[in-house]
């Protein structure tokens, strides 16, 4: 169910669209005698996106999230070839959990801008966030991003991040020392940071992680004083960065960075040392992984696919500060 | 003087419990009465999801123990016709029911007979090689409780509570049937097996909504200064059902409201709604303060329990057109059962937050209605400003109350008094509503998936212990002498009503009434 287009798209207007919406699935129910639709929000979700595809991937990646995590969703959408200045449309995105007989809706806005009025966009999210919720701005607005960035370009970017609580987004385009730059720039300002970067480490870290949780294992990580990260890209990526940086922060071991072919992009291997065994995980397939210490154990794991909604749907339920990554991005600057 | 240092176990720094799912090792779970109702309807279905989210790991097995003879494969069908029927909430997947019945594994034979056991040994060394569960062995006795010592005492005996991994054991409510029976269970249970190693069980604190409670209470500093005898007037805990024994008649003819629900769900439940703040979240602590509370709790006196226990059982009724069967007309009941199909008591906790506060406990079958809520109700403001003035005299303005709702509308209501709009200081009572389907994601655990990662995690926290088990029998066993003793007039209530008017009685004695959930 939605509106048609909003005009301008100012604040008020988009509220009563909404207002409009929720009146109207009222009716539905009072039809039905008994209440069909639970409206759901636990946070406001901000994407914006400069794809010249548009924003259907983004809108739909959002109502698959809404499920995990309800939300007032708010897709932007910046296009040179927007019909006018800045627009907005409301819909409610609803579905029925399995054996139940209520619906479940969110609420999802749509703005259209023109680049010109990137600037503006967050005057008018500001009267769009919902009360006293988190606000989570997840940014694909890969021009805003950049180092080539405009001034206007960055100054729209920024009055969002000012708004949010917790500001996600993909150095996976971005070089590694780009990355850190916006990252310490953002947490100096005391927002809390997501990088997808990191959150695709997270089939990497676990499994190396539960090898120490036997306090008898003879060799503790302490023991463990060199790390070597093998990447397929040209350089380090962040990825690369943060996992040599989650590895070694603890003990300050020795890292090294090596170049090798293999299945990427990112990071192909993670080796540990101590002096009296290693450990290799290493991308063996397209699909693929082993870990293998020189203990004589093996085991095999399946490489995930790491699509968008499942990396969102992680990163989302950390709204407050992520202590690991934390600590990674520290040692990773310093890294650097 | 000499100092001897211990070595202290490195603690992993690379541990990430807001993203890494939690850790169950490798393990066998051997489910005796696998063949019964409990495992057919929770157990496998639970275990099945677990599987199906990857909660458990790849390298576990279960092996399902009783006294039909099956194979493994007839027992893999038998399951699948179970889980998909019970599964809740989820729908089932032919792809990963094929990988997950490749760990099932069945051990037919008498819970008495030695050879069984041998027989187990035999299967548990088998999978240990095959499924690599690395000598972990989870028993949950699933079977009639009559045989819980029995089967205990036989695991012993074989040397099964023993072995290259841990050792832990399950054991389904009710523990015992009175509280010498309980602990004369617990005698029995430890001859073979550490306290640190039993899990009773109590799905009641399974359920998200149930651990909620402590979330709402030691999570917000708003609710907590006013829950005491200060601000709160009186509680009112419900668990209701709308069917009747369904064909477990046999026994619950035994059994009771009392038995069923006050002893183990419902004062465990009262024991999180009541206990202090833990110092910590551990196991340890929280057990701790529960059972605490539990200790607290005023015992009665044989002469008391007329006046703070009420028995009720149900009558036939007519209902949507349908004849409905009182109690005693069920399929094996004693047509003159003394059987309480309903239990209210009034339970004072005498310590310096609750002294004087009533907690009203009530449950029962063929209620208008299945729910589970506790009502906190709170104290009338000290000044009634807005007072109604009517004909009939001046109208009853009513408090806060504070309703936790645990089934089947999840969810948390406040309720409090507004203006009504329009000329005039005329006030109404409304409700402020939190539902969790509108704040978390499509699907929560159910409670057995809960508990059974718990206890092959080796987290205790949601389980209750001797001292737990113990004081919660001392409260309900002079009811339950004092009812003995008695014969009621029974049935004193029809089917589908809330209960005797009894009941009604006993909280208008201390000014108060039940509302109605």
């Amino acid at each position: 169910m939605s509106t048609g287009v909003i005009y301008p798209a100012q604040p008020e207007q988009i509220l009563k669209g909404l207002s409009k919406l929720w009146t109207s699935l009222g009716e539905e129910e009072k039809e039905h005698g008994k209440p069909t639709v639970l409206r759901a929000c636990a946070m406001t979700l901000i994407v914006a996106t400069d794809s010249e595809g548009g924003c259907f991937y983004e809108a739909q990646t959002i109502s698959e999230l809404m499920r995990e995590h309800p939300s007032r969703g708010v897709v932007v959408t910046v296009c040179p070839d927007a019909e006018h200045g800045l627009e907005a449309r409301v819909l409610a995105q609803c579905w029925k959990p399995f054996g139940k007989a209520q619906q479940i809706c969110c609420e999802q806005i749509e703005i259209t801008s023109k680049p010109d009025e990137w600037p503006n966009v967050a005057w008018t999210l500001t009267g769009l966030t919902a009360a006293d919720l988190p606000v989570i701005f997840w940014c694909r607005h890969k021009a805003a991003l950049s180092p080539s960035a405009t001034e206007d370009e960055r100054a729209g970017l920024q009055a969002i991040v000012n708004l949010a609580s917790k500001v996600v987004f993909d150095s996976q385009d971005l070089e590694a020392g780009e990355a850190v730059k916006l990252i310490s720039g953002w947490q100096a300002q005391g927002t809390v940071v997501g990088d997808l970067a990191w959150t695709r480490l997270t089939p990497w870290r676990e499994p190396i992680a539960n090898i120490f949780d036997n306090p008898a294992r003879p060799n503790p990580f302490s023991n463990f004083d060199s790390v070597e990260i093998a990447y397929t890209d040209d350089k380090p990526s962040a990825s690369a960065l943060y996992a040599a940086g989650w590895l070694s922060a603890p003990h300050k071991a020795k890292v090294e960075f090596k170049k090798v072919e293999g299945h990427g992009p990112g990071i192909h291997r993670i080796t540990l040392r101590s002096k009296s065994e290693t450990i290799d995980f290493e991308r063996t397939t397209r699909e693929n992984m082993t870990l293998r210490s020189t203990n004589g154990r093996q085991r095999e794991y399946t490489y995930p696919d790491h699509n968008l909604t499942t990396l969102m749907t992680e990163e989302l339920a950390i709204i407050g500060p992520d202590p690991a990554f934390n600590a990674a991005f520290a040692r990773a600057q310093e890294l650097l | 003087m000499s100092v001897v240092v211990q070595a202290v176990p490195e603690v992993n720094p690379l541990q990430d419990p807001l993203r890494f799912a939690r850790r169950v090792p490798p393990c066998a779970i051997v489910i005796f009465g696998a063949s019964g109702d409990l495992a057919k309807r929770k157990l496998l279905p639970a275990l099945y999801r677990l599987f199906y989210e990857r909660r458990i790991p790849p390298n576990f097995a279960i092996i399902g123990s009783s006294r039909t003879a099956m194979s493994d494969d007839q027992f893999r069908e038998r399951m699948k016709e179970s889980v998909s029927k019970f599964l809740e909430d989820a729908p089932f997947d032919e792809d990963v029911w094929s990988s997950f019945a490749q760990c099932l594994f069945y051990v037919p034979g008498d819970l008495n007979n030695p050879a069984a056991y041998e027989d187990l040994k035999r299967k548990l060394d088998q999978v240990e090689k095959s499924h690599q569960t690395a000598g972990n062995v989870l028993f949950y006795l699933s079977t009639q409780p009559s045989h819980y010592a029995e089967v205990i005492l036989e695991l012993g005996a074989h040397n099964l509570h023993k072995g290259n991994g841990w050792r832990r054991v399950i054991i389904e409510k009710p523990f015992g049937h009175d509280l010498q029976s309980a602990r004369k269970l617990n005698d029995e249970i430890h001859k073979v097996f550490d306290e640190s190693e039993v899990y009773r069980i109590d799905h009641y604190l399974g359920k998200e909504t149930v651990q909620n409670i402590l979330a709402f209470r030691f999570g917000n500093s708003m609710f907590e200064p006013l829950w005491n005898r200060r601000y709160v007037n009186h509680v009112q805990i419900t668990a209701a059902e709308s069917i009747g024994v369904e064909g477990r008649g046999g026994y619950y003819q035994e059994a009771g409201a009392l038995r069923d629900m006050i002893q183990n769900h419902l004062s465990q439940v009262m024991a999180t709604v009541a206990m202090e703040p833990p110092a910590v979240f551990d196991a340890g602590s929280v057990r701790d303060e529960r059972a605490k509370l539990l200790r607290a709790v005023r015992v009665m006196k044989p002469e008391e329990v007329p006046e703070y226990a009420v028995a009720g059982q149900y009558g036939p009724a007519k209902a949507g057109g349908q004849d409905i069967p009182g109690f005693r007309q069920e399929p094996s009941v004693n047509p003159n059962a003394q059987t309480d199909t309903y239990a209210a008591v009034t339970f004072f906790i005498d310590n310096w937050r609750w002294a004087g506060v009533p907690f009203y406990i009530r449950t029962g079958k063929r209620m208008p209605k299945r729910v589970t809520d506790i009502a906190i109700q709170f104290s009338s403001p000290p000044l009634g400003l807005f007072t109604q003035e009517t004909k009939a005299g001046p109208r009853e303005v009513k408090p806060n109350l504070l309703v936790l709702r645990i089934q089947p509308e999840e969810g948390i209501s406040l309720r409090f008094l507004s203006k009504s709009p329009g000329s005039g200081m005329r006030v109404r009572p409304v409700s402020m509503d939190f539902n969790y389907g509108s704040s978390f994601g499509e699907r929560t655990p159910t409670a057995y998936e809960t508990l059974l990662v718990d206890a092959m995690a080796g987290d205790p926290t949601l389980y209750t212990r001797q001292d737990m088990v113990d004081a919660s029998w001392q409260i309900v066993q002079p009811i339950l002498d004092v009812w003995a003793e008695t014969t009621f007039d029974f049935p004193n209530y029809p089917a589908f009503t809330w209960g005797p008017k009894e009941s009604d009685e006993m909280l208008a004695r201390q000014g108060h009434r039940w509302r109605i959930p």
